[in-house]
């Protein structure tokens, strides 16, 4: 396998074809995609205080509309669901668990992946070999496979699942921190600290962690993606967390057969939170990879 | 690079991992005994219970070492004997529920496959030959979208325009039903899993295309007259396929994750609902069955799809 054992240099710059160097943008679309973020966060977590509806509450109104599901309206932005609940603070309410599903898995899989790889990729030898190799067999099993099987033997908490997806990113993470740690421990920077006299331990957190962490955050940014779309496939196969909404599990609400033919926004509204999500953190997640020029991102 | 011997060596080594892996998990955060026996397998007081019990431990070796446990099963099943399913007692055994279910996913895995690489090879030709223009703009932003809509949402939304709006397909699978209905119901659930992996395909292929059409080679015939779209199809292709291939092989086992959930949209009985179902239950031979399956499906994939390289370009051989 050829991995990342690329350089990891010219970090906000790059050399255009006559030779001068052009300064590298984000662009707007970027800043589209943080701002989306930055709103659906600021919901998530500010949705008590909000002027929503009751995301459990059932709005049933036999007489005037009939039998639930009711259709969007401007009592009930996004509709209903079969319950009579209000779609609209249901997503909002969803996205609390999904989101912090989503961060705290990568937060997991950073600490965990990310010390194990930037210790391997600098001290080298034999922990770096048994790393690199339980990396792969974590790599060659077919992910939801393990995340089906932890998850059904363990109890199903908001904890377990983001520890559950946590492991899956340790891999990936572990494998580009790795790589990344092994380019900069060849840099001039390393070599002084060391000829300085300084201790492994410092050069690793003083030298290299600043470093590493640049093209790292690009990944940060895709493997919350991931993990948001995981929980959500965790849930069609009734395995996601036990206890509140998800956007997977509103999904799967509306996704039967009749349903989706009758009242088709009871999953189109969770669907459309999540694809715009997941757009977002894997537009931003791509542009940052280019802006720092990082390659070969495996997730 | 290594040679193909040491490589095979490091698959087994991986595969032997895996199952030590799965083993263990099922063994230790579950309790066999109660999955077999249910309610009775705590009642150590009554005789009668008692007895089965023991007899229960003999049977399924439950009164031995773990690891001794592990070799058995594992002896077992390189014969191709999976075992007894737990929680249906006298029912078939594993292996008579893996070889009815085991085809249905291999077919809908093989169109999948075969779907992307038809859609991938068109659109990235089509994307690299006029690259950076405003086909090729759209390619890349249709592919963004794509990518990142989830399997299940990309599901329900075929499933919600042809199936349901359309009436082109069958909402569900019937088992009972002569092929070609049967296979008219996979076309669905295969695209689903076929159009995200169309879209990385392209954008593979389509940056190695590129590179391609840079060499010399490529001047040389269109030099002497070779029409453009020969020279695409017949010279470029070939050289340019080494990046989707690798991820031909890699995106075999996400696949396998997605086929999971798509045969749940669909309602498929499939290796995936197996899993599933099996796991509900608690029955752990044949979640180890359906894993190991797994596993050695999407890593002998990867080993055949490395050899795979040197016959495409004779420039890798060594």
């Amino acid at each position: 396998m050829s991995t990342v054992e690329e350089p990891l240099e010219s970090f906000a710059a790059t050399e255009t074809a006559d030779g001068t160097v052009a300064e590298k943008k984000l662009g707007w679309g970027f800043w589209l995609a943080i701002a989306w973020l930055v709103l659906i966060v600021g919901l998530a977590v500010l949705a008590p205080w909000l002027p929503l509806k009751d995301p459990d509450a059932n709005f049933v109104d036999i007489q005037g509309k009939g039998r639930p599901p009711y259709s969007p309206s401007g009592d009930h932005w996004m509709g209903t669901d079969q319950d009579a609940r209000d779609m609209f603070s249901r997503i909002i309410y969803g996205a609390r668990v999904s989101l912090v599903v989503g961060f705290a898995a990568v937060a997991f899989g950073f600490v965990v992946g990310g010390t194990i790889g930037l210790v391997g990729g600098f001290v080298r030898g034999w922990f770096d070999r048994l790393s690199s190799f339980v990396m792969i067999v974590l790599l060659s099993f077919p992910a939801l496979i393990l995340a089906i099987l932890i998850t059904s033997l363990m109890e199903r908490s908001l904890f377990t699942i983001a520890l559950t997806l946590g492991i899956l990113s340790i891999a990936p993470v572990s494998r580009l921190a790795r790589s990344a740690s092994l380019v900069f421990t060849e840099r001039e920077f390393v070599t002084a600290a060391r000829a300085m006299g300084a201790k492994p331990s410092h050069i690793m957190i003083r030298e290299l962690l600043p470093n590493v962490l640049i093209p790292m955050s690009a990944l940060a940014l895709l493997g919350t993606a991931v993990a948001i779309v995981a929980e959500g496939g965790l849930a069609f196969l009734g395995l996601s967390v036990e206890k509140g909404a998800t956007w997977g599990k509103l999904i799967l609400i509306g996704a039967d057969s009749r349903t989706l033919e009758n009242s088709p926004w009871v999953s189109f509204g969770p669907i459309l939170a999540l694809f715009l999500t997941v757009m977002a953190l894997n537009y931003a997640g791509d542009r940052l990879r280019d802006y720092f020029d990082v390659r070969e991102l495996a997730l | 690079m290594r040679s193909a011997l040491e490589r095979l060596a490091l698959v087994i080594l991986l595969l032997l991992a895996v199952s030590l892996l799965t083993f263990a998990a099922m063994n230790l955060l579950g309790d066999p005994l109660f999955n077999i026996l249910g309610p009775i397998a705590g009642d150590t007081e009554n005789p009668e219970s008692l007895a089965k019990i023991e007899a229960a431990k003999e049977q399924y070796y439950l009164d031995r070492p773990f690891f001794e446990r592990w070799l058995r099963w594992l002896g077992d099943f390189v014969r191709g004997d999976f075992g007894v399913r737990f929680a249906s007692d006298g029912q078939p055994p594993v292996t008579d529920l893996i070889s009815e279910r085991l085809p249905r996913s291999l077919l809908l895995m093989v169109m999948a496959q075969t779907m992307a690489v038809l859609i991938a090879i068109p659109w990235g030709i089509a994307a690299a030959s006029r690259a950076n223009k405003p086909v090729d703009k759209a390619s890349t932003f249709s592919s963004f979208l794509l990518v990142s809509l989830p399997g299940f949402a990309l599901g329900l939304l075929l499933k919600f325009v042809f199936a349901i709006k359309l009436d082109w397909f069958p909402l569900a699978y019937n088992a009972g039903n002569p092929w070609t209905e049967r296979l008219h119901a996979f076309v669905l659930p295969a695209l689903t899993l076929a159009l995200p992996a169309a879209a990385v395909y392209q954008r593979l292929l389509r940056t190695d295309l590129i590179t391609t059409l840079q060499e010399d080679f490529i001047l040389m015939a269109r030099a002497k007259g070779v029409k453009r779209r020969s020279v695409l199809f017949r010279h470029a292709l070939r050289p340019s396929m080494f990046s989707m291939i690798t991820v031909f092989g890699i995106n075999a086992g996400a696949l396998i994750g997605g086929a999971l959930i798509v045969e749940t949209i669909f309602e498929i009985p499939g290796l995936g609902r197996a899993i599933v179902e099996a796991i509900l239950r608690e029955d752990f031979p044949v979640v180890l069955a359906i894993v190991m399956i797994v596993a050695t499906a999407f890593v002998v994939l990867n080993f055949l799809v490395d050899l795979f390289y040197s016959l495409l370009d004779p420039r890798v051989r060594t």
